[in-house]
C-alpha cells in the first residue's frame, strides 16, 4: 500500500504492505534507525516517537495508519542547525543513559509530554506516572528522572 | 513478532464498517494497544482489518439523559481529565491511571477494551459494575446488551463477528455519591492482579444505594451483588464495610489459581480491596455532603 | 542548579548534580541522536533476514522435519534442518568446561530436543515478516519425553537427558567435610534451604548477530557481544576455518548483563547460511525468543548449615548447590563454581565445606547474570548468618562484625580456596549502619512491635564479597603523528562507557588531555588479541593494562629519545607528551613522526579482586496484602580507585534496580511440561522507575594493592548485594522463625503466605 508520511518534516512516500509496523517503517524503509525496537508489545517503550505530537508505541502501530500525519523521531529532536534538545543535552549531562539503547523512547516521551504541558516536571507524581511508561535495564532510573527535570528547566527558563 | 498478513480497509462511515465485518475473519483496529500486540505474537491472525479511525461518527464523549455516551474512537486518555460528569467522571479519571501508561491510553479506547475483555483490564468491571449499556451494530442493525450479560468469558463477549460495540453508555452517578478505586498489582508494568470499584450513596448515615464491581476476580468482570446486598440499607460503619467486603471475597470473587496468587489469597485480597474502595467511597461521599 | 525532583535524597543525585565532576559520556553524543549503531542498526543491501523454528516441546525426540511448504513460499530463500546440512557445527565448550564432553549442543537440533526454543530449523527470506511466515509453515514432529525442570529432582531421576549419560553434568567439592563433631558439639546450628530462581537477562537489545561472507572463504560478523575474541576463535573452532579469516566487529551493544558472553547454536547456524548461501545474514532476537531463553540466570537450589558458639563465633558453614544449568551445559555450568568458591562470604569460618552439582535439566541453558554466582553466594550465606542471629537472640550487625575478617588479617585465603586481597568488612558495615540510621530504624520497629501499630518493619543486612576479574586482558597506546594518541583495549563496552573511562586513565598516565586520546575495541581486526568485559573485569583489568601500556609508551619514547639525541637514558625525562633532555625537547607526535611508530603493547593479568560492602534495607511489608514496600534502600561498596565516579555510580545504582527486581518481581516460569510462561514483559516484570525506591550510595576506597592502578571490580555489586538485604529484611518484618518459609521473588502472596498470623496479627 502507499503511504504518505511526513517525518521529521520531510515527506516520505513509502510502499509497504498494510502490516508492516511504523516502527519497521521508520528503521526498515526510511533508515531512520534511532527509534529501537526492544519488545514488540508495547511495554518498554524503546520505540516511541511522536505521531501528530503524541508519543505513540510504534511497535503497535501500522504504517498505513499514519498516512498523512505527522512522525518525529529522535533524529528529527534536535534543531534544524544540530543544537541538541534540551532533553538531549541533559540526559548526558545526567549520566541518564548507559547502553543508550532505551534511550531514543524516552526522550520522546519526555518531549512529547513537555511539548504538551511543561509543567508536568513540577509535579514528582505526573512525572513519575509518565516516566513509568518505559523501561530500562541499566540506569535504575533515577537519573532519567533528574535529566527530565534539567530539560524542563531549560525549557522554562528558555520560554521566559 | 511481526503480524501475519491482511487485508486493510479504512472505511470513514459505520455502514461501511458493518459492511467490512461481514465479509468474517475481521478484526476491528481502533486503539490497537492489544490487538496489535496479540497480532506481533500472532496469537490472533486476522485476514482483515477494519481501521475505524477515519469514522467521523464514532468519535465523541457526551454527557446527556443521565448517561455518559462513550464512542468507539474516546481513548483512555480523555478520562484522565474532567469530563464534568460529577461523580462518575471523578471514578473513570481515578481508574483510568492504573490503565497502562501514558502512550498507550493516549491509543488505546475504552470501548476496545470492553470488547477486547481482558479479565485483568478494569473497564469491562467499571461497566459491569455500573450497569452500562453496550450497543452492538451490524447488519440487521443495533441492539443493545447489558454489560453485565456482555462478557461471557476470558476474552469472550456476546459480540457477534459481525458485530461492532458502537456505544457504550454509562450512567451518570447521583451527585452525592462517593466513588472509590483500589487495585492491586505487581509491579506497573503488570496488569491488575484484582481491583475494586464502589459507588454508594449515604443518606443518614445509611447507605441507600451502592455499585460494586470486581476486576479479575472470575473469568469475567464481576458486579458484586451479593456484597451490595450486605451494604444496602446497613449504616456506613467500619463493620458493615467490612462484613460486605468479606461477603465480595467469599461469594462474589470466584477467582481461579494464578501463578503469585492462590484462590485462597485472591478472595482475601478481594475483602481488603472491597472494604477499602468503600471506605474511599465513604468518605468521597462525605466530601460530597459537605459541600464540595 | 535546578532543584531537583523531590523524595529522593540519593548521595548519587547530589554528586552527579554538582555539575562538572565529571565530563558527559562520549557515547552520548550519538546516542541521545538516535545515531548509534547496533546490530540492527546496520542494514546492508540485500541482507537475509534469519528466523529459527524452534522446539516448542520441553524434551522429545525428532522425526523428520517438514519444510516443503516453507521453502514453497515466495521470498524464501532457503529452510534448512540439520538433516539438510552436511555437517552440523557444536558450540565449543566454554572456559574449559568438560560438562559439554559428550553433551553437545548443536546449531540445529540433531534426534533430540532437550528445550522449549532450541532451534530446529533455520528460515531465511528477504524480509522477517515472510520469514515469520515461513516458520510458521514448518512442520515438525516431536514425541515427547519425560520432562525434568528442577535441578535436584533431575540429579535423582532415572530419565537421561543425554543416553548414557548422568544428568549430572560437574559435581565438584571445596574445601574439606566438617567433622559431624562439629555439628554436634556447636552451641547453635542452623539450616536453610534457598532458591535462586532462574532470571532472564532482558538486555534492552537482546541477541542480535549479521554475517557477511568474504571472498577469501572468511566471514566479517558483527555480533551484540561481550567477548569478540572468543566468539572469533569459537567460530573459527566450530566452522573449521583459521581465526585470521573470521573478523569480528562488536558495534554499539543494548546491554548484556552476561548473557552476550556465549558463543550459542544460533551464532553458528547463521555462519553456516551466511556462507552456504554466500549472502549477508543477520537475525534480531525478538523479545519473545529472549524471553524464551536461553539465556537464563541463576537458578541454583542450596542448602546451609551453619554452626557457632554460644558467643555467636561461626565455627563451620557448609553448602549444597544443585545448579540448574538447563539442556546443555554451557557458561551457566561454570557460575555455580564461582557460588561455591565465595561462599565463605566476609567471615572467618575456620570450616567451609561446599558440594555442587551442576545438573541438565530441560529448561533453557543458564548462562552468567550480572553477579553471576556470587549473589547466589551472598545469599546462601547471609541468610544463614541472620537466620543464626535470631537463633542467637543476637542483633545481626552485631553477629557479623564478631565475624568478619579483619583487616589486618588481610590478605586472607579462604578455606575454600580464595584469596581475598584488601579491605575492612567491619568499616563498611558500620558506615552502612550510620547512614541508613540503623538504630533509629531498629528503636522504631521495636516500637511498631511493642505497640502494635504501624506495618511490620525489618531491617536487612548483606555485607557481601565478590571476586572480580579473571585472566589477562590486552592494552595498548600509541602516539600518533598527529599529536593524539590511538588507545586499544581488548575489553568490548556494552554500555559501560569505556570510550569515556578508559581514555580518562591513559591520560592521567601521560598527563595529557583525556580529548588526545581515542580508544578502538571490539574489533579483532584492529585489536590483535583480547577476551571481553565481564565478571566486573573491564577497569580492573584491562584498564590496568592500559595503565600499564602508557607508562611503557613514556619509556619507549625516553629510549627513542635518548638514542636519536645519544644521551643516556637517565637524562630524558618525559612530561605531558614530550620528552626532554637538556634543552631538547620534542613532542611524542613529532618523534613518532621522525621515528617510525611509538606504540606500547601490554599483556596483563592480575589476580583477581575482591571488592566487598554492605547493603542495608528498610522495608514495609503491607499488613493484609503482603506488599513489600522498600523504604531505605544504603549501599556502601569498596571497588578500589574509582577512575570515573559518575560511571561507577550509575552501574551501582542500575545494578541495584536488577537485584531489587531478583529480590521481588522476577522469575522465568514453566509450565508442568518444561513451556515457558513468562514470554511478555507483562509476565516477566523488570523494575519500571515506579518500583525503585531511594538509594543512598556510599563507597570507600581500598586500592587495589595488586595493580598500579588500583581499582577493583564493579558493575555487579547492587546485584549481590540487594537481594540479601531485602530478603534478610522481610523475613525481619514478618519475624519469621523458618528461614525456607519464603522465596524470590518476594511476592505480596508469599509474603503472605509465609507468614499470615503476623499479617493479620497486625494493624486491623
Amino acid at each position: 500500500m502507499r503511504v504518505t508520511l511526513t517525518v521529521n518534516g520531510e515527506r516520505r512516500e513509502l510502499e509497504v504492505e498494510a502490516r508492516r509496523t511504523l516502527a519497521d517503517a521508520l528503521r526498515e524503509n526510511c533508515r531512520l534507525t534511532g527509534t529501537h525496537l526492544a519488545c514488540e508489545h508495547g511495554v518498554c517503550g524503546a520505540c516511541t516517537v511522536l505521531v501528530d505530537g503524541e508519543a505513540v508505541r510504534s511497535c503497535l502501530m501500522f504504517a498505513v495508519q499514519c498516512d498523512g500525519r505527522e512522525v518525529r523521531t529522535v533524529e528529527g529532536l534536535a534543531g534544524a542547525d544540530g543544537t541538541p534538545h534540551p532533553l538531549q543535552e541533559a540526559f548526558s549531562a545526567e549520566h541518564a543513559l548507559q547502553c543508550g539503547f532505551c534511550t531514543p523512547g524516552f526522550l520522546m516521551l519526555a518531549a512529547g509530554a513537555l511539548q504538551e504541558d511543561p509543567s508536568i516536571a513540577d509535579d514528582p507524581d505526573r512525572l513519575r506516572e509518565l516516566l513509568t511508561s518505559n523501561l530500562c535495564r541499566c540506569t535504575g532510573y533515577e537519573s532519567i528522572r533528574r535529566a527530565v527535570t534539567r530539560a524542563a528547566g531549560e525549557l522554562a527558563g528558555g520560554a521566559s | 513478532m511481526k503480524p501475519t498478513a491482511f487485508e486493510y480497509f479504512a472505511p470513514r462511515t459505520v455502514e461501511e464498517v458493518v459492511a467490512a465485518l461481514a465479509g468474517g475473519d475481521t478484526r476491528v483496529l481502533a486503539g490497537g494497544q492489544s490487538l496489535v500486540l496479540e497480532m506481533n505474537y500472532r496469537t490472533v491472525r486476522p485476514a482483515r482489518l477494519v481501521d475505524i479511525n477515519r469514522v467521523a461518527e464514532f468519535t465523541g464523549l457526551d454527557a446527556g439523559d443521565g448517561v455518559l455516551r462513550v464512542r468507539p474512537l474516546v481513548r483512555h486518555r480523555a478520562f484522565e481529565r474532567d469530563i464534568s460528569a460529577g461523580p462518575l467522571g471523578r471514578l473513570l479519571s481515578s481508574v483510568v491511571h492504573n490503565i497502562a501508561h501514558p502512550p498507550i491510553r493516549a491509543r488505546g479506547t475504552m470501548l476496545g477494551s470492553l470488547a477486547y475483555a481482558h479479565p485483568a483490564a478494569e473497564w469491562p468491571a467499571v461497566a459491569t459494575a455500573l450497569d452500562a449499556q453496550l450497543d452492538l451494530t451490524g447488519p440487521d442493525g443495533t441492539r443493545t446488551v447489558a454489560a453485565e450479560a456482555f462478557f461471557a468469558g476470558p476474552f469472550d463477549t456476546v459480540r457477534r463477528p459481525e458485530e461492532l460495540l458502537s456505544e457504550a453508555r454509562l450512567p451518570l452517578l447521583p451527585d452525592r455519591a462517593g466513588v472509590g478505586f483500589v487495585e492491586h498489582r505487581r509491579t506497573h508494568a503488570s496488569f491488575a492482579q484484582l481491583a475494586a470499584i464502589a459507588a454508594l450513596t449515604v443518606r443518614d448515615g445509611v447507605i441507600d444505594w451502592v455499585r460494586l464491581g470486581l476486576v479479575n476476580a472470575a473469568e469475567r468482570p464481576v458486579r458484586a451483588h451479593a456484597a451490595e446486598r450486605a451494604l444496602l440499607g446497613q449504616p456506613a460503619d467500619a463493620g458493615t464495610l467490612t462484613g460486605a467486603a468479606r461477603v465480595a471475597g467469599e461469594q462474589d470473587a470466584d477467582p481461579r489459581e494464578q501463578p503469585h496468587a492462590s484462590a485462597g489469597y485472591q478472595r482475601h485480597a478481594v475483602g481488603v480491596l472491597v472494604r477499602r474502595a468503600l471506605e474511599a467511597a465513604v468518605r468521597d461521599a462525605g466530601a460530597v455532603g459537605d459541600g464540595r | 542548579m535546578a532543584q531537583r525532583a523531590g523524595g529522593d535524597d540519593s548521595e548519587f543525585t547530589r554528586r552527579a548534580a554538582d555539575g562538572g565532576s565529571a565530563p558527559s559520556r562520549r557515547e552520548d553524543a550519538r546516542l541521545v541522536r538516535g545515531a548509534g549503531c547496533f546490530v540492527a542498526d546496520l542494514l546492508p543491501e540485500d541482507c537475509l533476514e534469519v528466523v529459527f523454528v524452534s522446539s516448542p516441546v520441553a524434551h522429545g525426540e525428532m522425526g523428520a522435519v517438514d519444510v516443503d511448504d516453507a521453502r514453497r513460499m515466495p521470498g524464501v530463500a532457503a529452510v534448512w534442518s540439520a538433516a539438510d546440512l552436511p555437517a552440523v557445527p557444536q558450540t565449543p565448550p566454554m572456559l574449559g568446561i568438560t560438562a559439554s564432553a559428550g553433551r553437545a549442543w548443536p546449531a540445529l537440533a540433531v534426534d533430540r530436543v532437550r528445550y522449549v526454543g532450541q532451534p530446529v530449523a533455520i528460515v531465511l527470506a528477504a524480509d522477517r515478516y515472510v520469514a515469520e511466515d515461513a516458520r510458521d509453515a514448518v512442520r515438525l514432529d516431536i514425541s515427547p519425553l519425560p520432562v525434568l525442570l528442577d535441578p535436584t529432582d533431575a540429579a535423582g531421576s532415572e530419565v537421561e537427558l543425554f543416553l548414557g549419560m548422568p544428568n549430572v553434568a560437574v559435581e565438584k567439592e571445596y574445601g574439606d567435610p566438617i567433622d559431624p563433631a562439629v555439628w554436634r558439639d556447636a552451641a547453635v546450628v542452623v539450616e536453610g534451604n534457598y532458591r535462586q530462581q532462574l532470571l532472564a537477562h532482558t538486555s534492552m537489545e537482546a541477541r542480535a548477530i549479521l554475517i557477511r561472507p568474504e571472498d577469501d572463504d572468511g566471514l566479517t560478523v558483527w555480533c551484540s557481544h561481550q567477548a569478540p575474541h572468543r566468539l572469533r576463535g569459537d567460530l573459527a573452532a566450530a566452522l573449521g576455518l583459521p581465526e585470521e579469516r573470521i573478523r569480528v566487529v562488536v558495534p554499539d551493544v543494548g546491554g548484556a548483563f552476561g548473557g552476550k558472553s556465549e558463543t550459542y547454536p544460533e551464532y553458528l547456524a547463521v555462519a553456516v547460511a551466511a556462507r552456504r548461501l554466500g549472502r549477508t545474514v543477520r537475525w534480531v532476537e525478538d523479545r519473545a525468543e529472549a524471553l524464551t531463553g536461553p539465556p537464563h540466570g541463576r537458578g541454583q537450589n542450596q542448602r546451609t548449615r551453619m554452626a557457632a558458639d554460644a558467643d555467636g563465633r561461626i565455627l563451620a558453614y557448609e553448602l549444597t548447590i544443585d545448579a540448574d544449568v538447563g539442556g546443555y551445559p554451557h557458561l551457566g555450568a561454570f557460575v555455580p563454581l564461582n557460588t561455591s568458591v565465595m561462599a565463605a562470604g566476609a567471615y572467618q569460618i575456620p570450616r567451609v565445606h561446599v558440594q555442587t552439582r551442576c545438573v541438565v535439566t530441560n529448561t533453557a541453558p543458564t548462562s552468567p547474570y550480572r553477579g553471576a554466582g556470587r549473589p547466589e553466594a551472598a545469599t546462601a550465606i547471609e541468610r544463614t548468618v541472620d537466620t543464626l542471629a535470631r537463633r542467637l537472640g543476637m542483633d545481626p550487625a552485631k553477629l557479623r562484625q564478631r565475624n568478619f575478617i579483619r583487616p589486618d588479617a588481610l590478605p586472607y585465603r579462604t578455606p575454600t580456596g580464595f584469596q581475598y586481597d584488601s579491605g575492612d568488612y567491619p568499616a563498611a558495615l558500620a558506615l552502612a549502619m550510620r547512614t541508613v540510621d540503623y538504630d533509629g530504624w531498629r528503636a522504631q520497629q521495636a516500637q511498631r512491635r511493642r505497640t502494635g501499630t504501624g506495618a511490620p518493619l525489618g531491617i536487612g543486612i548483606c555485607s557481601y564479597l565478590e571476586r572480580s576479574g579473571n585472566a589477562w586482558e590486552f592494552g595498548s597506546v600509541e602516539a600518533c603523528p598527529d599529536g593524539t594518541y590511538l588507545a586499544l583495549s581488548g575489553c568490548c563496552s556494552t554500555g559501560q562507557g569505556h570510550e569515556t573511562s578508559f581514555p580518562q586513565v591513559v591520560a592521567s598516565v601521560l598527563g595529557v588531555e583525556p580529548e588526545l586520546i581515542r580508544l578502538v575495541e571490539a574489533d579483532t581486526a584492529i585489536v590483535p588479541r583480547g577476551i571481553g568485559s565481564y565478571s566486573s573485569r573491564s577497569m580492573q583489568t584491562g584498564g590496568a593494562a592500559l595503565h600499564r601500556a602508557a607508562g611503557a609508551l613514556m619509556e619507549q619514547a625516553r629510549g627513542r629519545a635518548a638514542e636519536s639525541w645519544a644521551v643516556p637514558i637517565e637524562e630524558v625525562t618525559y612530561r605531558a607528551g614530550t620528552v626532554s633532555a637538556g634543552q631538547r625537547r620534542v613532542s611524542l607526535a613529532d618523534l613518532a613522526a621522525a621515528t617510525g611508530p611509538l606504540r606500547a603493547d601490554e599483556v596483563f593479568e592480575p589476580p583477581q579482586a575482591a571488592p566487598y560492602g554492605t547493603y542495608i534495607a528498610v522495608v514495609e511489608v503491607e499488613p493484609e496484602l503482603g506488599t513489600v514496600s522498600v523504604l531505605r534502600l544504603v549501599a556502601v561498596d569498596d571497588y578500589g580507585v574509582v577512575i570515573n565516579h559518575v560511571i561507577v555510580r550509575g552501574q551501582s545504582y542500575g545494578s541495584i534496580a536488577q537485584g531489587l527486581g531478583q529480590a521481588l518481581y522476577e522469575q522465568v516460569r514453566y509450565d508442568p511440561d518444561g513451556v515457558p510462561e513468562t514470554r511478555s514483559l507483562l509476565d516477566y516484570l523488570i523494575p519500571t522507575l515506579s518500583e525503585v525506591p531511594p538509594v543512598t550510595l556510599r563507597e570507600m576506597c581500598t586500592p587495589n594493592p595488586n595493580t598500579a592502578l588500583g581499582a577493583k571490580g564493579a558493575g555487579e555489586a547492587g546485584c549481590i548485594g540487594a537481594p540479601a538485604a531485602v530478603i534478610n529484611a522481610v523475613v525481619d518484618a514478618l519475624d519469621l522463625d523458618d528461614p525456607s518459609a519464603i522465596q524470590m521473588p518476594l511476592t505480596p502472596f508469599a509474603c503472605w503466605q509465609a507468614r499470615q498470623p503476623a499479617l493479620a496479627g497486625a494493624g486491623r
